[in-house]
């Protein structure tokens, strides 16, 4: 056990080094290279800070379209350095990783190998932290999913609530959650004895949904995004509705991306069958989700890795910025999934061969002006072929580990 | 340096839908050639509708104005036509200031810029490999997600 914790603190130390490294890095980039490092967010974010602290509202800097919270917390990027807002992400990703150590203990996972997942997927893993010292605010996201489900598991609603009302503020991707918390809150039991019809299953487990603890939930959770929604509607106005919230629900993006669906919508953008095909783009990912939600309710991380991994590849934008929002997960279902060392990695191989092959074609399209985009939808098709075998890959080689799956029994 | 006009882009706009920017690059002298002046400008062009039989759009780029600024009272012969532009002097950033526009003549050659676009007889070939390709891969996970779930 000695030698666990000490692994585990390497291991953080390392992942703080790292993304310190590459913060150091990134300055030097910034002011000696014509490409810049550092994320054309991050500028928006730093002037959109300097707004408030003259009293204005961020809404002022154009593409500003994040919760003003953002840039409250940004501003000493005025007042003290501009490579604040980087420190503090890179803090909020090393804090990610410790809840998710945290949240592996809690199920019964020993020292050692808790801290050797969450080192592996998350700490020393490039991704995150590339993400985090390029300006981009995802750790903050991760950090308050993660404490959601920390405290869901550890049974204070309250305090899970509040970190989900928070979470949905600052990105609405995590009200997809809101399903499997709620069937997970309400507990294991299950009516009596008898076969059940898959109809009478679903009754019951809709319909008996509403507990004391998703009650609870609910209302702290609504209470938390109705408060911060009326505080900032005071301050900023109909501006900070329109950027913050409906911006993301409305927008379409036909810029070439990762997603499967680009070519198709930037050829019909003006045709009439414009919303029709998009409104079957989203069934796909609608049935997905309302059907893992009954499947794997039990395993909460589990469930909310599939989800947000379903939506994001059957999303109809997809950016790399996307894959934190599951790779925060990926450390709190390592333990649970028995793959050899062999296919987890040819899996992951797969699954950057899929990027390149996507890049590859994208680099030309952009930068060399060729006509690539027969070849940049195929590649999209083909990253949403190998998503979808690592998905599948990784439901069926899922066990519950033993010792939690008793704890449920008792309940 | 240079003043954008309005100063917020919407870079994700298709061509046909973006509005019309005015940009101002203020001039350096060219250490090479007396009574030179260059400037240069990194261009990225917009998503363009999709065409039914040329890979690309062309998008042809007129000169651009050249617009002097007689400041400091100098009255050059130069200074003989206002021009409608309201864009500060630099160094002077607060201050209005009058611009005028040169009689000067452009180089005949014509700029011409290539935009690769879609086609639009791939719309219907893509729209069906695309929503087959999408249902059969959430087949593959709906399988998978009956198969290993937990449904009792």
């Amino acid at each position: 056990a000695m030698e666990a914790t000490a692994g585990w603190r390497a291991g953080v130390v390392a992942g703080l080094l790292g993304r310190l490294g590459l913060v150091a890095y990134g300055l030097h980039q910034d002011g000696a290279m014509r490409v810049r490092y550092t994320d054309v967010d991050y500028r928006v974010f730093t002037d959109a800070a300097r707004l408030v602290t003259e009293g204005r509202s961020p809404y002022g800097r154009a593409t500003y379209r994040y919760t003003p919270l953002l840039a409250w917390l940004l501003t000493p990027n005025v007042y003290l350095a501009e490579v604040f807002g980087k420190l503090l992400f890179a803090a909020g990703d090393l804090t990610a990783a410790v809840v998710a150590y945290r949240a592996l203990r809690l199920r019964g996972v020993a020292a050692g190998r808790a801290g050797g997942c969450c080192a592996a997927a998350w700490l020393l893993n490039p991704l995150p932290a590339a993400v985090s010292s390029r300006g981009n605010a995802e750790a903050l996201v991760a950090l308050l999913v993660l404490a959601t489900l920390y405290w869901v598991e550890a049974g204070s609603v309250g305090k899970a609530a509040l970190c989900y009302g928070l979470a949905v503020h600052l990105k609405i991707y995590p009200l997809t959650y809101a399903l499997p918390i709620a069937l997970r809150l309400r507990g294991g039991r299950d009516a009596g004895p008898g076969k059940k019809t898959f109809g009478g299953h679903l009754w019951q487990l809709f319909v008996k949904m509403l507990n004391r603890d998703v009650l609870l939930f609910g209302a702290v959770a609504g209470s938390v995004l109705a408060a911060l929604t009326a505080a900032f509607y005071h301050l900023y106005g109909w501006e900070f509705l329109e950027h913050a919230y409906l911006y993301h629900l409305t927008r379409r993006d036909i810029r070439h991306n990762f997603s499967p669906y680009f070519y198709m919508l930037y050829l019909t953008a003006e045709s009439k069958w414009s919303f029709a095909l998009g409104l079957a783009a989203f069934l796909p990912q609608l049935l997905l989700l309302l059907v893992i939600s009954i499947a794997f309710h039990r395993d909460l991380a589990f469930c909310c890795f599939l989800h947000t991994a379903v939506f994001v590849s059957f999303n109809k934008v997809c950016t790399s910025q996307y894959f934190i929002w599951y790779l925060c997960l990926l450390p709190l279902i390592m333990p649970s999934i028995k793959m050899s060392w062999r296919r987890g990695v040819l899996l992951l191989f797969l699954w950057f061969i899929g990027q390149g092959l996507w890049l590859a074609p994208a680099y030309f399209l952009e930068f060399e002006g060729y006509n690539t985009f027969l070849l940049v939808w195929l590649a999209g098709l083909l990253f949403l072929f190998i998503n979808s075998l690592i998905i599948v890959q990784i439901i069926s080689h899922y066990q519950k580990e033993a010792p939690v799956a008793k704890k449920l029994k008792e309940q | 340096q240079a003043v954008l006009v309005p100063n917020a882009a919407d870079v994700e706009a298709p061509e046909y839908s973006a509005t019309e920017l005015l940009v101002l690059l203020y001039m350096e002298p060219d250490p090479r050639c007396s009574r030179c002046f260059r400037a240069s400008l990194p261009m990225h062009g917009r998503y363009h509708r999709p065409a039914e039989d040329s890979e690309e759009a062309s998008v042809v780029l007129k000169s651009p104005e050249v617009l002097l600024c007689c400041c400091d009272n100098l009255l050059s012969t130069e200074c003989w036509t206002p021009a409608e532009v309201e864009a500060p002097c630099s160094g002077k950033p607060n201050s209005p200031c009058q611009w005028y526009s040169t009689m000067h003549k452009s180089v005949p050659e014509e700029l011409i810029l290539q935009v690769p676009v879609g086609l639009r007889q791939h719309s219907s070939v893509v729209c069906v490999l695309t929503l087959l390709a999408t249902g059969l891969c959430s087949s593959l996970i709906l399988a998978a997600v009956c198969k290993h779930g937990h449904f009792s």
